[in-house]
């Protein structure tokens, strides 16, 4: 007989694992990157490659040359590439993903700690990067079937007070201007009905997230359509299903991943109607990341038979 | 209460091949172990010396200090040695293969709450559910004051374990005793049976016998895990929480674990203290699941034998239920009065997982059923000064922790946080000691 293992308890597992977790992640992103190959062409696969070798490759050397434990393996950097590159669109040349998603693993993430101990949102943090470092990155690229002189987006035209939107439908199947992985919303819900089935996410996150954008919109300029357009347009729903979600950097609890949600909505609402850029939702869980330690903090709940944190 | 707050809702598979099997004895055996720390108090003071000659029940050990118990053989035949075990003592007897029962074991005389109390004591009766807390310290509250609930606990809500369902579905007759001492000597007036739902036979035959006992409830409990724990069981069934500061007894409510109740009300009609009890053994490797009747202080080795082997070789076994047991490497450690099972686990299920980094997904705060942040306590056993490491302790309240294991079994990244927890207190008491 062999030597009987000593452990502490638990001695059955829920079989949870973090790699089957980002598994599920890069399944709910399938559809939406399926989506953008046929919306954008093979250029937009070309992008996701890119940001994804990008990614992987710069997490293997940084392990290498910082003589850390190999972490690539946990599939967090293909996430990380696969959501930075879907936040491109295929204005983009391909070495300003691969540098974009160099920074987003390196410095946002690896410099940090590695996983789990990140602040920032490392796709998101990597996309403002490109934003101000790369002018291609603002706006988006068209759709391969449209034929359209200008390539700005719906939000942009909306900002700009241009009157011939895309249809309601056409917004919702994602063939309007905007990031590769930002326009096809049917795909986007495909992927969160996934993750909430496989309870990777909260279902509440993304709802409260698009609901206070949708409400506040609607209360503002009182108009239904544009409020339509508002959470169809831009990033949101990209945003608030993959990013406002991530777990490394927004609260623990449930009530504190709710005030979350609200607050990237809000802000989100601020920065598009009251200032002049026309894209908000980076920003927006960029500020909330921030925030989050804080909202963790407020929203603790109080020990069953403990006193008030 | 219209609006409840859900104090858990982590379901774990209930494993339970033995609900319907009956508790058989086992054949005795040769030798057993009894240590002086089978309750949660002081250890008990053996009062035999080497070579004396012992029956079953026979005094051999007498309380001694706090919330301590006695203990009694549990097999008839010579003290060999009384040998130093943990902390403690524990006598060691040979059998003579008579099973000779003493000529003290005869029903106690009881004719009010004193005398009633001090047999209770003198029986040797612990909680059996795991906590092995003496069951005369949990009734003597009532010399504080009014013990008006009751609290029968047949949750069960470990994994595997059916002592418990055992006893309900095969005892109800004692069962129906111990609540009627309960009603004469602590004038008790409201009993709850709190049962978990994957037991509809406990619930359906239980429900039956106390149909026209008005006194007592048989209350279905949703299986989510620990159901069986202090705070969820009183929660559950009364809506009341035991706030920081306060006793279980101070809300005029007592908990007991429905086996232990069944002794006392076996203790009382045959004068026979706690010297078996119906042990589950089950697990990957185990060639069929049984329900053993065992004397207390037998080897866990010989009790896989008498269950029938093994039947792949077991990589780890594991003493109580697979949410709070213990893991056993010595096939001679003895099964104490509390363990309700032996486990006996294949390689492959009992491969421990390497832990990896956290990635703060919140699984184990919304497991938490004490709604605590185990994140936190982790994080406070990493940290380097001892200062900082004892501020977020006590902010996070890493006492409150019951230790259920809930918060390790979701962890996605494998982490051993309960056991960061359990060192987390310990840590806390040698700094506070130091100070």
């Amino acid at each position: 007989m062999n030597a009987l293992i000593s452990s502490p308890a638990p001695h059955i597992h829920s079989g949870a694992s973090g790699q089957r977790i980002m598994l599920d992640v890069i399944l709910a992103l399938l559809p939406v990157s399926i989506a953008s190959v046929i919306l954008f062409g093979l250029n937009a696969l070309w992008v996701l490659v890119s940001c994804i070798l990008g990614a992987v490759v710069s997490e293997f050397l940084f392990n290498l040359i910082a003589k850390k434990k190999q972490t690539i393996g946990d599939l967090s950097a293909v996430v990380t590439g696969l959501l930075l590159g879907l936040n491109l669109s295929t204005n983009v040349p391909l070495w300003q993903c691969v540098i974009g998603s160099a920074f987003s693993i390196v410095v946002v993430k690896c410099l940090f700690g590695g996983l789990g101990h990140n602040f920032a949102n490392p796709a998101i943090t990597g996309r403002v990067f490109m934003l101000l470092a790369f002018s291609s990155v603002a706006g988006g690229a068209m759709p391969v079937m449209v034929d359209a002189v200008s390539s700005a987006t719906p939000l942009e035209q909306i900002a700009a007070g241009v009157t011939e939107l895309p249809s309601l439908l056409d917004m919702f199947l994602g063939i309007r201007g905007g990031a590769v992985g930002e326009t096809c919303i049917l795909a986007l819900l495909l992927g969160y009905v996934y993750l909430v089935c496989r309870k990777v996410i909260s279902w509440y996150v993304p709802a409260i997230f698009v609901g206070s954008v949708f409400v506040l919109f609607l209360a503002f300029t009182g108009d239904f359509t544009i409020a339509l357009y508002e959470i169809l347009g831009g990033g949101l729903f990209l945003g608030a299903i993959f990013m406002a979600t991530d777990y490394v950097t927004t609260p623990l609890n449930n009530r504190g991943k709710m005030v979350f949600a609200l607050g990237c909505g809000i802000i989100t609402f601020v920065i598009r109607h009251f200032f002049s850029y026309p894209e908000g939702v980076s920003f927006s869980i960029l500020f909330m990341n921030i925030l989050s330690p804080l909202v963790e903090t407020w929203t603790a709940k109080k020990p069953l038979g403990g006193v008030k944190r | 209460m219209i609006f409840k707050r859900k104090l858990s809702n982590l379901e774990l598979p209930h494993d339970k091949a033995t609900t319907n099997v009956a508790s058989v004895p086992i054949a005795p055996p040769s030798e057993v172990l009894l240590p002086m720390t089978m309750h949660s108090g002081s250890p008990a003071e053996p009062v035999v010396n080497v070579g004396d000659h012992v029956c079953i029940g026979q005094l051999i050990a007498r309380e001694e200090g706090r919330n301590s118990s006695p203990v009694h053989a549990t097999i008839s035949g010579t003290v060999t040695a009384i040998e130093p075990y943990g902390n403690a003592k524990a006598i060691r007897i040979q059998s003579d293969g008579k099973m000779e029962v003493s000529p003290d074991v005869r029903p106690p005389e009881v004719h009010d709450l004193d005398s009633f109390l001090a047999s209770v004591r003198e029986s040797g009766i612990v909680g059996l559910g795991g906590a092995a807390f003496p069951v005369w310290a949990k009734l003597d509250a009532v010399r504080r004051g009014p013990v008006k609930t009751v609290l029968i606990n047949g949750a069960e809500c470990e994994p595997y374990l059916t002592g418990d369902n055992r006893t309900m579905v095969e005892h109800s007759d004692l069962i129906v005793k111990g609540i009627d001492l309960l009603k004469t000597y602590l004038k008790s007036e409201k009993f709850i049976i709190g049962i978990e739902k994957n037991k509809p036979e406990a619930i359906a035959h239980l429900t039956e016998v106390f149909s026209n006992d008005p006194a007592v409830e048989v209350l279905p409990l949703d299986c989510t895990y620990p159901q069986g724990a202090k705070q969820m069981l009183l929660y559950n069934a009364t809506g009341k929480v035991v706030e920081a500061g306060q006793r279980l007894a101070s809300l005029e409510v007592i908990i007991i674990n429905v086996t232990s109740l069944a002794k006392v009300a076996k203790f009382m009609e045959t004068g026979m203290p706690l010297v078996d009890r119906c042990v589950t053994v089950d697990g990957s490797a185990v060639k069929e699941p049984k329900n053993l009747v065992v004397p207390v202080g037998t080897s866990v080795g010989y009790i896989l034998e008498q269950a029938g082997g093994l039947k792949e070789e077991a990589g780890k076994i594991v003493m109580g239920g697979p949410m709070m047991g213990h893991t056993v490497t010595d096939l001679k450690e003895p099964i104490v009065k509390a363990t309700g099972g032996i486990l006996a686990f294949n390689e492959k299920d009992a491969k421990v997982l390497e832990p990896t980094a956290c990635i703060h997904c919140g699984r184990c705060v919304n497991a938490c059923p004490m709604g605590l942040n185990p994140v936190a306590f982790s994080k406070a056993m990493e940290m380097e000064d001892d200062e900082a490491r004892f501020e977020l302790l006590t902010r996070e309240q890493v006492k409150v922790c019951i230790e259920c294991g809930a918060c390790s079994y979701v962890c996605p990244a494998h982490r051993q946080l309960v056991k960061h927890n359990i060192d987390g207190k310990g840590f806390l008491r040698k700094y506070q000691a130091a100070k």
